[in-house]
C-alpha cells in the first residue's frame, strides 16, 4: 500500500467521474480553453513582436545622434560630426536623411530613408533581405528599394518608375531597383530607401544638414562611455543607444501586453466566479454519492484529492488546448481575431507574418495567468464537498 | 468481534433549539460471531445505535469498544481507518452506485487503500462468482435486477473481509422472496465466523433461526421483554 | 512597472498565495478557539474536516510559493531587458532595495510552509492530534511573513524604473551593474570550494552516523550543518559553479543557469538543493516532537527516512552542481 498506488487508484476513479459527467465539465473546459486562448495569443503575439523588433534591431547603429530644439527633433548639421572626432573608439559617423512621404493617390504613408550606403558597415547585408532586384550601386541616383506595399501600390498605378512629389510638386522618378522580403514587412513594408543625395533632393533637406547621425563604435563595451562623451561634447542633442532602443521596445511592448492582461483579467475573473459556482454546487445525487463513499470507508482526504484531481485534468487539458489553440491562431492567422481590438497598434501591418518562439517561460506566465486563479477558485468548493458527512446516506435516527 | 457499550448517549444538535436525544445510557455486549438483531420502530434510535457501533460517528458520552479498541473520543479520520478495516456496510436501499458497474461497485472499499487494480479485480471477481453475478460484471448497476442488486451489495461489503457486517433495514424494500434470500446469505456469513448487526422490524429477520438475540429499543433505550 | 505580464504573473501569484493563507489562517482562528477533542458536537466534527482544508490550502500555497520563487526570477530576468544598465536577473535585482530582500523572504516562506506540511504530516498520524494547537499557532506566525512577502514584491515592482528614450536631451546612463561579481565579492576559489566539500563529507559522516544511532545533540548538529551547508552551496554557485556553465569566466550570476540557454540545468541544482536542505533541517526540527506522547515512533521513522533522503539528494547535487566544473578540470578548459 503506498501513496502512489493510492492516488493512481484515485485518480482512475476520478477518470470515470468526469466522463460520466461529462457535459458539466465540457463547458468548464471549453470556457476555460477560450480563455486560456485569449491569454495565450496576447501573450506570444507580444513576444512575436519584441522579436522582431530586436533581429531588426541588429543592423542598426550602435548610437544615434539627434538634434533638439525647443524639445523637437530637428535635422543636424553635418559640422557635428567633425566635434565628434576628437572621441576615441568612434569608427564611423555616418548621416541619414529620412522622413515620411504621404501619397495622396493610395492615401498611404510611406517612410522614404536616405543613405551613405558606400560609408555603412553593414550595407552588404541589404542584398540578403530583397526578395527580387539587387540594390544599385552605392552613390548611383534615381534608383530605390521598395517595400511590399509601395509594390503593390505601383502595381495598381500600372507603372514601372516610382513617383514621387518634392514639397514645390515638381516630380522626381525612380526606377525600382530591389523590392524587400516578406519576411521583414515590420520594417520594410511602407519603406522606400534612396540614395541620401536622392533623399535630399525630395525633401529639399540643404547639402549641410542631415536628420540624424549614425555612429559605429568598434567595441560594444565602450558604448555608453562614448555615448556619455558625445552627449557632453554636443549638448543640444539626443544620444540613443541601441541597447535604448531595445530596452524601450521592450517597455512598449511590455506595457502594452501588461495592458492587455489586465483588460483579460476581467475574462478571468467571469471565469473564476463561473468555475467556483460550478465546482460548488453540488447536485442532490452528487451528496450522496459522496456520503457514500464515506461510509465505505474513504476519508475526507480522498474525496478531496477526486475533486483536486479533476481540477488538475480539466485545467491541464484547456491548457493545452487553449495554448494549442493560440499558437495556430498567432502563427498561421496572424492573430486576425485581434486585428479589430488592434488598432492602433501601428506595428502590425496587414499582412504581417508572426512566428512565434515557444519559450518555456511563456507558458509559465500563461499559467500564472489562468490555471492559478483557477486552482484558488476551486480549492475550497471542493473541500467543502468533500466535507460532506457519511451519515447522511443512512436513512432515519 | 466482540462490542462492548457502556452508557451510550447520543445527543444531536446538543444545546439548540431542535435538540433530539437519540440514545440515552445505553450499554450493551455483542459477542464475537453472533448475529444480533437490533428492533424498534422508526425513531426509536437503532439506526443511531447501528452508526454508533459503525464508527460513522462518535456518542456524546459514554464508551465505545470494539475489539478492545477504544473508539469514543477517536476523530473522525481514524473513525474512519477503523471503519475501511474492520466494518462491512449493507445500506437500506443498497446505497449502489448506479452510474458505476457492478464490478465498480464491489471495488469502491478497496480504492482508497492503495491495493493495485489486479489484487481488486480478483478479489472482486472471487465474491461475484460467489453470488452469481459474474455475468453483470460490466453492467452498470442501475440496470441489474432488485436481487442482483442485493448481491452487488453484500458482496461489497464484503470485499474488504470485515470481522464484523452491519446490516441497516435490509429487507425494508425487498419482497419476502429476496428477504429470505438475504437471510440465508447472513446465515452463511455467520457460519464464516463473521459477526452480523441488523437493524429491523421485519418479523421475518427477527424470527431467523440464525439470530441469537433480538434487542428491543424504544425511545433511545433498550427494552428488557 | 506594474502594467507588465510579468509584474502582473507576480502579484497574482501573492495574492493567490495570500488568499490561500488568509483562509487557512481563519480555519485556525476557530480551531484555536473551539478545538475539543471531547466533544461530538457538529462543530468539532467540522473543525476536524476543516484541517483537511487549511492542510490542502497550506499545500497548494506552497506550491504556488515555488510557483512564485521561479517567476519571480524569470521576472527579474525578463526585467533586465528594461531598466537602466541590467544585463541579467541579478542586476534587476539590485536594482533598488528592495529586489534581494524579496527573493530571502521568498526562499524564506518555500521553507517555512514545508516545516509546516511536515508537522501537520507527523501529527495526523497520532489519533489524538497532539500537535493541533502548536500547529496552527504556527500557522498564524506565518502571516507577518506572508504580508511582508507581498509588500516588498510590490515595493520591488513599484520602485523598477524603466529605462526609456526620454524626450529630454539628457539621457541617463547606468553603470552596467550587471556582471554579478557584486553579489558575493572577494571570495577565494580555493578556501570556498574546501569549504563546500568538507561540509559535504561532514554531512555524510553526521548523517550516517545518525542512521547508525541516535544522539540528540547530533541531530541538532545535522539540521544546524544543513543550514549552513544551503547558504554555503547558494555562494559557491554564484561565485564558481555559474561561471563554469557559463563558461564565462566573468559571467557569475546564480539565476542565468535556470534559462533555455543552459538547459534549464538550475532546476536541477535548486530543486535538489531545496528538497535536501528543507528534509535536511526538517530532522532537527521535528526533534523535539519525539518528547510528545503517540508520536515518538513516527517522528522517529520519519527522521530516519528524511537523513536518508537528505544525503540521497546531497549526492545528486554535488554531482549535478559539480558537473561542469569537473568536465572543464578534466578536458582542460574546453568546458
Amino acid at each position: 500500500m503506498s501513496v502512489l498506488a493510492r492516488h493512481l487508484n484515485i485518480l482512475d476513479h476520478t477518470l470515470s467521474s468526469l466522463w460520466r459527467r461529462r457535459l458539466k465539465n465540457l463547458s468548464v473546459l471549453l470556457v476555460f480553453a477560450g480563455v486560456i486562448f485569449l491569454i495565450a495569443s496576447f501573450q506570444l503575439v507580444t513576444r512575436a513582436l519584441t522579436e522582431t523588433a530586436e533581429q531588426a534591431l541588429v543592423a542598426a547603429p550602435e548610437i544615434t545622434i539627434q538634434k533638439m530644439s525647443a524639445g523637437r527633433q530637428v535635422a543636424v548639421p553635418l559640422a557635428y560630426s567633425e566635434k565628434l572626432s576628437g572621441i576615441f573608439g568612434i569608427r564611423r559617423v555616418v548621416p541619414r536623411v529620412w522622413g515620411y512621404y504621404f501619397d495622396e493617390v493610395s492615401g498611404a504613408n510611406y517612410t522614404v530613408l536616405g543613405l551613405e550606403r558606400d560609408r555603412m558597415p553593414a550595407s552588404g547585408q541589404l542584398d540578403l533581405v530583397l526578395d527580387q532586384g539587387e540594390s544599385p550601386a552605392p552613390g548611383r541616383s534615381g534608383a530605390a528599394l521598395i517595400g511590399r506595399s509601395v509594390q503593390q501600390g505601383l502595381e495598381r498605378k500600372g507603372g514601372s518608375l516610382l513617383s514621387l512629389f518634392r514639397p514645390d510638386l515638381s516630380m522626381v522618378s525612380f526606377t525600382v531597383a530591389g523590392v524587400f522580403k516578406e519576411e521583414t514587412d515590420i520594417l520594410t513594408n511602407d519603406l522606400i530607401v534612396l540614395d541620401i543625395d536622392d533623399a535630399r533632393d525630395l525633401f529639399l533637406v540643404p547639402e549641410d544638414v542631415a536628420t540624424d547621425l549614425c555612429v559605429y563604435v568598434a567595441n560594444q563595451r565602450e558604448v555608453p562611455t562614448i555615448a556619455k562623451k558625445i552627449a557632453d561634447a554636443l549638448p543640444d542633442t539626443r544620444v540613443v543607444t541601441r541597447a535604448q532602443i531595445r530596452k524601450t521596445y521592450q517597455v512598449v511592448f511590455g506595457w502594452r501586453s501588461g495592458f492587455a492582461s489586465v483588460c483579460l483579467l476581467t475574462a478571468l475573473a467571469a471565469f473564476v466566479i463561473f468555475a467556483w459556482d460550478k465546482a460548488s454546487g453540488l447536485s442532490p445525487e452528487e451528496r450522496r454519492e459522496i456520503s457514500i463513499l464515506k461510509l465505505l470507508g474513504w476519508e475526507t482526504r480522498d474525496i478531496l484529492a477526486i475533486r483536486l484531481w479533476e481540477g488538475i485534468l480539466v485545467a491541464g487539458l484547456a491548457f493545452v488546448l487553449g495554448c494549442t489553440l493560440a499558437y495556430i491562431h498567432v502563427a498561421f492567422f496572424g492573430a486576425s481575431l485581434f486585428r479589430p481590438v488592434m488598432v492602433g497598434w501601428s506595428v502590425i501591418s496587414p499582412s504581417l507574418r508572426l512566428a512565434p518562439t515557444v519559450q518555456l517561460s511563456q507558458f509559465l506566465l500563461i499559467f500564472c495567468f489562468s490555471v492559478l486563479p483557477y486552482m484558488a477558485a476551486t480549492v475550497i468548493p471542493a473541500w467543502s464537498c468533500a466535507s460532506v458527512p457519511a451519515e447522511s446516506a443512512l436513512g432515519g435516527v | 468481534m466482540l462490542i462492548e457499550l457502556e452508557h451510550v448517549t447520543k445527543v444531536y444538535n446538543q444545546g439548540l433549539a431542535n435538540e433530539v436525544t437519540a440514545l440515552r445510557e445505553v450499554s450493551l455486549r455483542i459477542d464475537d460471531n453472533s448475529m444480533v438483531c437490533l428492533r424498534g420502530a422508526s425513531g426509536s434510535g437503532k439506526s443511531t445505535l447501528l452508526s454508533i457501533i459503525g464508527c460513522v460517528f462518535q456518542p456524546t458520552s459514554g464508551r465505545v469498544a470494539i475489539a478492545g479498541k477504544q473508539l469514543s473520543r477517536l476523530p473522525d479520520r481514524f473513525l474512519t481507518l477503523h471503519r475501511r478495516r474492520y466494518i462491512g456496510f449493507i445500506f437500506q436501499n443498497f446505497n449502489i452506485l448506479p452510474a458505476l458497474s457492478v464490478e465498480e461497485n464491489i471495488m469502491l472499499p478497496l480504492v482508497p487503500l492503495g491495493m493495485r487494480p489486479m489484487v481488486m479485480r480478483e478479489k472482486a471477481a472471487v465474491l461475484m462468482e460467489r453470488f452469481g453475478i459474474s455475468h453483470r460484471r460490466r453492467f452498470p448497476a442501475g440496470q441489474i435486477s432488485g436481487g442482483e442488486l442485493q448481491r452487488t451489495a453484500i458482496a461489497r461489503a464484503l470485499v474488504n473481509d470485515p470481522p464484523l457486517i452491519l446490516a441497516d433495514e435490509p429487507t425494508a424494500h425487498l419482497d419476502s422472496r429476496l428477504s429470505h434470500e438475504f437471510m440465508d446469505f447472513m446465515a452463511d456469513l455467520k457460519a464464516a465466523g463473521k459477526t452480523i448487526v441488523i437493524t429491523s422490524h421485519d418479523a421475518l429477520v427477527t424470527e431467523h433461526k440464525a439470530v441469537d438475540r433480538v434487542i428491543d429499543i424504544r425511545d433511545g433505550r433498550i427494552h428488557v421483554s | 512597472m506594474f502594467l507588465d505580464s510579468w509584474s502582473i504573473a507576480l502579484v497574482i501569484c501573492g495574492l493567490v498565495v495570500f488568499f490561500m493563507m488568509g483562509f487557512a489562517a481563519r480555519s485556525a482562528v476557530r480551531v484555536l478557539l473551539y478545538w475539543d477533542p471531547d466533544s461530538d458536537s457538529g462543530r468539532q466534527i467540522k473543525l476536524e474536516n476543516e484541517i483537511w482544508l487549511t492542510s490542502t490550502l497550506v499545500e497548494c500555497a506552497l506550491g504556488v510559493q515555488i510557483l512564485s520563487l521561479t517567476v519571480f526570477v524569470l521576472a527579474a530576468d525578463h526585467f533586465s531587458g528594461a531598466i537602466v544598465g541590467a544585463m541579467c536577473a541579478t542586476g534587476s535585482l539590485l536594482a533598488n532595495d528592495f529586489g534581494v530582500p524579496a527573493l530571502t523572504v521568498k526562499i524564506g516562506g518555500v521553507f517555512l510552509y514545508g516545516f509546516w506540511i511536515v508537522l501537520h504530516q507527523l501529527d495526523i498520524r497520532s489519533e489524538r492530534y497532539p500537535l493541533v494547537r502548536l500547529k496552527y499557532i504556527y500557522l498564524l506566525t506565518l502571516l507577518p511573513l506572508l504580508v511582508l512577502d507581498l509588500s516588498l514584491g510590490m515595493m520591488y515592482i513599484a520602485g523598477l524604473e524603466p529605462d526609456i528614450i526620454t524626450s529630454c536631451c539628457a539621457v541617463v546612463f547606468g553603470e552596467a551593474v550587471g556582471g554579478g561579481t557584486n553579489l558575493f565579492a572577494g571570495f577565494s576559489h580555493f578556501l570556498s570550494l574546501l569549504l563546500l566539500y568538507g561540509s559535504t563529507a561532514l554531512l555524510f559522516i553526521l548523517g550516517g552516523l545518525l542512521l547508525a544511532w541516535r544522539r540528540i545533540g547530533l541531530v541538532v548538529v545535522f539540521g544546524g550543518v544543513w543550514l549552513w551547508f544551503f547558504l554555503l552551496a547558494l555562494v559557491v554557485i554564484t561565485t564558481l559553479f555559474s561561471s563554469y556553465v557559463y563558461a564565462m569566466p566573468f559571467h557569475k550570476c546564480p539565476f542565468c543557469i535556470l534559462k533555455p540557454e543552459y538547459y534549464y540545468i538550475g532546476f536541477a541544482i535548486y530543486g535538489l538543493l531545496f528538497t535536501g536542505a528543507h528534509l535536511g533541517m526538517s530532522v532537527a526540527v521535528t526533534e523535539p516532537l519525539r518528547q510528545v506522547v503517540g508520536l515518538e515512533e513516527v517522528t522517529e521513522r520519519f527522521q530516519r527516512r528524511a537523513t536518508l533522503w537528505s544525503l540521497v539528494l546531497l549526492a545528486l547535487f554535488t554531482a549535478v552542481s559539480s558537473w561542469h566544473y569537473l568536465r572543464y578540470l578534466l578536458l582542460g578548459g574546453q568546458g
